[in-house]
């Protein structure tokens, strides 16, 4: 059973010559109307998702890996095209969204699990889990701006991975963070593959995507350039970098 | 119908609405005891400067004129507060915008609560004087709760549509700082409007502002019932100001991530 269905999405970013950015210059730009550069930052791209695979998305820089994932979450609106997602979104595009460094590192546990849709109940039993998972139980009454950006890191990952996503979408996450760090995350991811959880996983880190994931998208400039299975994919890419 | 629904979507967010208007009160006032008298200080130092300006230079002759002022200010307080807050709802919080995804109202919602709970706060003040001037209470009271639901439902509608309106264009904040100043002494806060005659009157009291300050005043300190034509204008004003607010919010709402 698919759990997330794309078809013929593309995304379209207007990018005006003039930026108007109050009342004042939208009046008097009526008169005087500026001309806009297109963005085609996703071009016909259809595929879906098994519930319980784990999906890559790789290419360039540019290639609209984040953009696929932002429609994918909800973040933006696809300009054509229909995307549906059956199950319930987890987006971790960025760790530690709503962090506050005025508050204690309790305080903003307390925060960023409501934020990823925990309950009150499944937050204050899991506290001291996170805490420790993140090896800071002897701070946590300690305000967020005292601590390193590592143990910020750290922080935000431990609460994050409490959350029991059922669509999983990562995006380059791994690239923060030690060695130690990476492989903690490649352990939760595999801990989440096994339980069953649909994940979409965006990476430049090639190893990882070909171990991880069953079948890969690969996009250039917007387009969908190879859909199947993950080693084809990635074979593709590696030789087609060399062609150019 | 649709009304319904989304009220439930809302209710399944109650958690998140809370810990974001609360913690945004918290960050406030820094977590400190302190904190909270000094947002205290500001409401009474202009209660003194009006009081002394408008009792003895103009003359307003009004009973109870202290308390007359001070709850004109907190319920002024209130809709600057929560619209100024308001407005800067979705563009001061990008990394929830463009990062993340829950129904984008919640984050004006919980700004207004937190306006809610500052201006709660406030009226602290107001209730011990009322206790100091020895205000007889009344049965009319009951009107207060439905007055407060429908000074909150003009401000969510204002809210939404000025935070909207703020992602796309960034001078709306300095409009509405303009419109805030001059509705402050367009609204009967400082004088009751029966100095005007009753022409001018009329042009007065379509501003629904003036029906809820009106009507508060009559049930909380005049022991008077607030008038039903008063509050049934008020209800439809704030219905529609909600409806509006919410129609350009919907409007505006797909393109935030991409435009701020």
């Amino acid at each position: 059973m698919s759990v997330i269905d794309v078809e013929h999405v593309e995304k379209v970013f207007r990018i005006p010559h003039e930026k108007r950015t109050t009342i004042f210059e939208a009046l008097t730009g009526l008169l005087r109307p500026t001309g806009y550069e297109t963005f085609q930052a996703l071009k016909d791209v259809t595929f879906s998702v098994e519930e319980g695979e784990m999906f890559g998305i790789i290419g360039e820089n540019g290639s609209g890996k984040s953009t696929l994932l932002k429609l994918l979450a909800h973040i933006m609106r696809p300009t054509m095209g229909t995307i549906s997602v059956k199950k319930k979104v987890t987006p971790f595009l960025e760790l530690g969204v709503g962090f506050n460094p005025d508050f204690t590192a309790v305080e903003n546990i307390r925060t960023y699990a409501t934020i990823m849709g925990l309950s009150k109940r499944e937050i204050e039993g899991r506290i001291d889990e996170i805490l420790d998972f993140a090896g800071l139980e002897r701070f946590r009454d300690t305000k967020l701006k005292n601590f390193s950006s590592g143990m910020q890191v750290r922080l935000a990952f431990s609460t994050a991975i409490q959350t029991d996503p059922e669509i999983l979408l990562m995006d380059e996450v791994l690239a923060v963070g030690d060695m130690e760090f990476q492989q903690k995350c490649l352990d939760v991811l595999n801990r989440y593959r096994n339980e069953g959880v649909t994940i979409i996983f965006v990476s430049h880190d090639l190893d990882s995507v070909r171990r991880f994931c069953d079948r890969a998208l690969l996009l250039r400039h917007g387009e969908q350039v190879t859909l199947g299975d993950v080693n084809e994919v990635i074979d593709r890419y590696v030789s087609g970098i060399g062609l150019g | 119908m649709m009304f319904l629904e989304h009220m439930k979507a809302l209710y399944g967010y109650r958690n998140l609405i809370w810990t974001l208007a609360w913690g945004e009160f918290k960050q406030r006032y820094k977590n400190s005891v302190l904190g909270y008298f000094w947002s205290l200080l500001e409401p009474l130092l202009m209660l003194v400067v009006l009081y002394v300006v408008f009792s003895n230079l103009m003359r307003i002759q009004v009973e109870y004129y202290q308390l007359f002022l001070l709850l004109g200010i907190i319920l002024w307080n209130f809709l600057s507060r929560a619209t100024s807050m308001g407005l800067n709802a979705i563009l001061g919080k990008p990394s929830m915008v463009q990062k993340i995804y829950f129904p984008r109202e919640i984050l004006v919602l919980s700004s207004c609560i937190t306006a809610l709970l500052m201006s709660i706060f406030e009226s602290l003040v107001f209730i011990a004087f009322m206790a100091v001037f020895q205000v007889p209470l009344s049965a009319n009271l009951i009107y207060v709760p439905l007055i407060l639901v429908l000074l909150f439902v003009v401000s969510l509608g204002l809210s939404l549509a000025l935070a909207a309106l703020n992602v796309f264009y960034r001078d709306v904040q300095f409009i509405w700082a303009v419109i805030l100043q001059a509705g402050f002494f367009a609204t009967p806060i400082l004088y009751p409007v029966t100095i005007f005659p009753e022409s001018l009157r009329d042009i007065f009291l379509l501003n629904p502002m003036a029906h809820i300050i009106i009507s508060a005043r009559d049930a909380i300190i005049y022991s008077t019932p607030a008038a039903a034509g008063s509050l049934l204008y008020a209800g439809v004003m704030a219905a529609i100001m909600l409806a509006i607010g919410y129609v350009i919010f919907a409007h505006y709402e797909p393109r935030f991530a991409e435009e701020m």
